[in-house]
């Protein structure tokens, strides 16, 4: 993107030419956080997007110089915090890449239960709060949203269950997990996901054949294969414009590789496209759950005694990027080691921040409504973008 | 439409809190506590202060006194308001002295409050039932098991793991 | 007892503008509880237990102490006096409904026509409301909404008049006794097409979900209301629901027969009551199971289907009546 085209002025008012500079500002309903954007509109009709990220920012990467190997686990939870595994999955992978550590594989297992039963509440969340976006908090969306956080709440009590934790869990640490599964919680989660597996056929029902929700998600928002290769976005973006590129089967981590489950492409690229993409990506998911509880292997947790002291783990020099398959995308952690019990730096790629910039090219053309039709595909988790 | 009508015959599932409370799991991190131990009713907290290095916020704060069998903590504070509840302090004290308790219900107007000293945490303790995690048994829980200790290690879980059904 | 007719009239409006406004606060409580259950929750029920009762009463006392905030920027008489030119003809609606055969504040000869015409005066309020607040979200809003009502109003009237022409009167006791035999929602074809139509107008005239582009909570926060606080916004909910409980009446009226039904003639009231609800909660049903549609669709919605359709559907029912021969069925 040319720089005059984003180094406009911040002002708001009239910008001549009947042209108006509308905030959508950071406490907004439905910015998905924190965001803060600067549209340029025509009538109805957005023609620039200025969007300010930075409000959630909380110096993750200073904290994780400040904290031990230890202690950064269950802050990097905070980074992506709806999905909150695989934000800690990321950082533990890069610190047992560096460190040449390896993981038991019913750690490794139990790691990718978590993670997907993550991304399931991850989805019914993001499902949730799109229909909230575009039905209205007094409306349908809130229906939608009502009944999703139902299912949501369900997961969560499993992963409570198993970690004492709702939402930040802090399930990881350097060389396997922190819990291991209590007595019944496999059959537990097994009538979860079945039950969530029916849920989801209504909420396909109600969503998929409805004639205002294709006519809002159609052909809005369409992110084109080039587009979506040159600007770097990841995860269901990249997968509903055409390309088939999933972290789980293109760099395969934590026994990935055991399990067989199908990666979603769409080629539409619109919002529609992305919807079916995460549609799939639930049942896959579940699937995915249930074959990692058939096959749990017995064994250890983890492979480093536990944790007793703040600075028991030490990494040698070296440096490494791991990356998983996040709900919103790529999420990667660069680390790079002095030797110590601490990280020498530490940076996060966020899915969300890589997402966020397709924005300035899709949103133009489009009107104001489906500005938050297009936030909502996108899914952006703001602890992503701004660490 | 045919579904939020079947919706409407359906039972809310909403819980009535605070008429009504919710079963909380075994694992529950809710609100910390300090403990005694229960056949001589001595506190536990020995003052080794490996929590207060451990917390990553750093919301204890550990004084020790030194006595002859053993070592106490003559303070201790706990900064309620910024924890994290993360269970890191749990883990790593070696006697089992600081706890998690099955309850979250200490909201309060006054931030003074949340800032729980020695004996407000071991009150606390005594107050509400606490959840299954101490340090001993997280750290059991995790450890590789040595050849040797193979067996002795299936016990400790075996015990360990009845009262989480 | 004999009092002069003026003190007779002013007597019988007042009480049926308090017993309006209470069936119009308790409605609200309705229309939260039933989607409540629909959403798998419970609703109101902690004021008043266990149903909640006790719930509209507290959100009227509460919005009535409210301080009462006029932006600095404000154009104050357009602002202030907006609630009060939105309400009044929310209210003035029910002066021309019959609850009976002789329970009505007025029933008038050109009972729909007036109807419809002072309804359609809220528009007014409403862009007094949107001006007067000098806020960019609450005029984007209220021009929304200007078209939006604007061009749902026709099909409205057409749908509306499809049972007048049926019946072959305006006036609102003539058209339920043209009902006796046959309400007009079952109608063959044009009976029950014109229904389906009145809903689907009424939904967009009452600025409800799907159609609810106006307020957009999740855009617009509120849309033209944004600005006001405490009892002015406790007028203008007051005439927004009150324009729905209103035109629920009316369906009730010309499609579902009013006050006919099994049983003796003081039931009357009550089975139109009924169907007045039935109609609000059918309308509730819909608004809390679809998402919105964008203003744009919205629009071609309404000038390249509806309106159409509900035009054709006119016709149609002129030349049944005329073929059928003049007068009722």
């Amino acid at each position: 993107m040319p720089d005059t085209q984003v180094r406009q002025t911040v002002e708001v008012g009239y910008g001549g030419n009947e042209r108006l500079m509308m905030n959508m500002g950071p406490q907004h309903p439905s910015s998905h956080g924190v965001f803060r954007m600067i549209l340029t509109l025509e009538g109805e009709t957005v023609v620039g997007v200025d969007a300010v990220i930075g409000y959630l920012h909380r110096c993750h990467e200073k904290l994780g110089e400040t904290l031990t190997y230890v202690q950064y686990p269950s802050i990097a939870s905070k980074t992506d915090y709806v999905a909150a595994m695989t934000s800690e999955l990321a950082y533990v992978s890069a610190v047992e890449k560096v460190a040449k550590i390896d993981v038991p594989r019913r750690a490794q297992y139990l790691r990718v239960v978590a993670a997907e039963l993550q991304r399931i509440a991850s989805h019914c969340l993001w499902l949730g709060t799109w229909c909230l976006d575009m039905g209205g908090a007094l409306g349908g969306g809130a229906t939608v949203f009502l009944y999703c956080i139902r299912e949501r709440e369900m997961v969560l009590d499993r992963l409570e269950e198993l970690t004492g934790a709702r939402l930040l869990y802090g399930f990881h640490q350097v060389g396997g997990t922190r819990y291991d599964i209590p007595a019944g919680w496999d059959v537990k989660v097994r009538e979860t996901v079945d039950f969530i597996e029916r849920r989801i056929d209504e909420y396909e029902a109600m969503l998929g054949d409805n004639a205002f929700f294709l006519a809002r998600t159609q052909g809005v928002g369409v992110i084109s294969r080039e587009l979506a290769q040159a600007v770097g976005v990841s995860g269901p973006l990249i997968r509903g414009s055409g390309v088939n590129y999933d972290v789980r089967r293109a760099e395969p981590y934590s026994s990935y590789g055991d399990f067989d489950f199908v990666v979603p492409v769409e080629t539409a690229g619109d919002c529609y496209a992305r919807y079916r993409v995460r549609m799939v990506e639930f049942r896959q998911s579940i699937r995915i759950v249930r074959q990692a509880l058939e096959g749990l292997p017995e064994g250890p947790i983890s492979s480093r005694p536990g944790v007793k002291s703040v600075g028991q783990v030490r990494v040698p020099k070296g440096e490494g990027y791991a990356r998983v398959e996040g709900a919103r995308g790529e999420v990667g952690c660069y680390l790079v080691s002095d030797g110590g019990p601490k990280p020498y730096r530490m940076k996060w790629r966020g899915a969300s921040f890589s997402n966020l910039a397709v924005l300035p090219h899709i949103v133009p053309g489009h009107k104001v409504a489906d500005v938050v039709a297009i936030m909502g595909s996108v899914d952006p988790v703001f602890g992503e973008v701004d660490r | 439409m045919a579904i939020t009508l079947r919706n409407l015959f359906r039972r809310p599932v909403t819980v009535r809190y605070p008429d009504v409370q919710r079963a909380y799991p075994d694992r529950f991190r809710g609100i910390l506590a300090l403990t005694y131990d229960p056949e001589t009713g001595e506190e536990n907290c020995i003052g080794c202060r490996l929590c207060e290095y451990i917390c990553p916020p750093q919301v204890i704060k550990v004084e020790m006194l030194k006595a002859e069998k053993r070592n106490y903590a003559k303070t201790f504070t706990l900064e309620l308001y910024s924890c994290e509840f993360c269970e890191l302090c749990v883990q790593v004290c070696p006697t089992d002295a600081i706890i998690m308790l099955k309850s979250f219900d200490l909201a309060t107007a006054d931030r003074r409050d949340l800032l729980l000293d020695k004996d407000r945490l071991h009150a606390l303790g005594l107050q509400f039932e606490p959840s299954w995690a101490t340090g001993n048994r997280l750290r059991d829980m995790q450890a590789p098991p040595k050849p040797a200790r193979a067996e002795a290690k299936v016990e400790a879980k075996g015990e360990t793991k009845e009262p989480a059904e | 007892m004999t009092l002069p007719p003026v003190a007779q009239h002013a007597l019988e409006a007042f009480v049926v503008l308090n017993a309006v406004i209470l069936m119009v606060t308790y409605v609200t409580l309705l229309e939260r509880k039933f989607a409540a259950r629909m959403q798998s929750r419970i609703g109101p029920y902690y004021v008043g237990r266990p149903h909640g009762w006790l719930q509209p009463i507290a959100d009227a006392l509460k919005l009535m102490i409210k301080e009462d905030i006029v932006p600095a920027a404000a154009d104050r008489g357009v602002y202030n006096l907006a609630p009060v030119v939105f309400l009044v003809p929310c209210m003035l609606i029910f002066a021309t409904i019959p609850f009976a055969p002789a329970l009505g504040v007025a029933d008038l000869g050109i009972g729909v026509l007036f109807f419809l015409a002072v309804s359609s005066l809220e528009i007014v309020g409403l862009f007094m409301g949107g001006w007067g607040s000098n806020n960019k979200y609450a005029l984007l809003s209220a021009m929304r909404a200007v078209n939006q009502i604007i061009s749902y109003d026709l099909p409205f009237v057409f749908a509306a008049l499809v049972p007048v022409v049926l019946a072959g009167s305006l006036q609102m006791s003539v058209i339920v006794a043209a009902q006796q035999g046959l309400w007009f929602a079952f109608y063959p074809v044009i009976g029950q097409l014109a229904f389906l139509a009145y809903l689907v107008a009424t939904l967009a005239a009452e600025n409800r979900v799907p159609f609810d582009i106006l307020e957009a909570e999740s855009e617009l926060v509120a849309g033209f209301r944004v600005e006001y606080s405490g009892m002015k916004f406790a007028l203008i909910q007051l005439g927004e629901y009150a324009h729905m409980l209103g035109t629920s009446f009316l369906g009730a009226l010309l499609f579902l027969g009013g006050w006919l039904g099994p049983g003796p003639a003081w039931l009357g009231p009550l089975w139109f009551l009924g169907k007045a609800l039935l109609v609000f909660l059918v309308v509730t049903w819909v608004r809390w199971s679809f998402v919105r549609i964008r203003v744009d669709q919205i629009l071609a919605i309404s000038w390249k289907l509806l309106l159409p359709a509900t035009l054709v559907l006119l016709l149609a029912t002129g030349l049944v009546v005329a073929t059928r021969g003049a007068g009722g069925v």
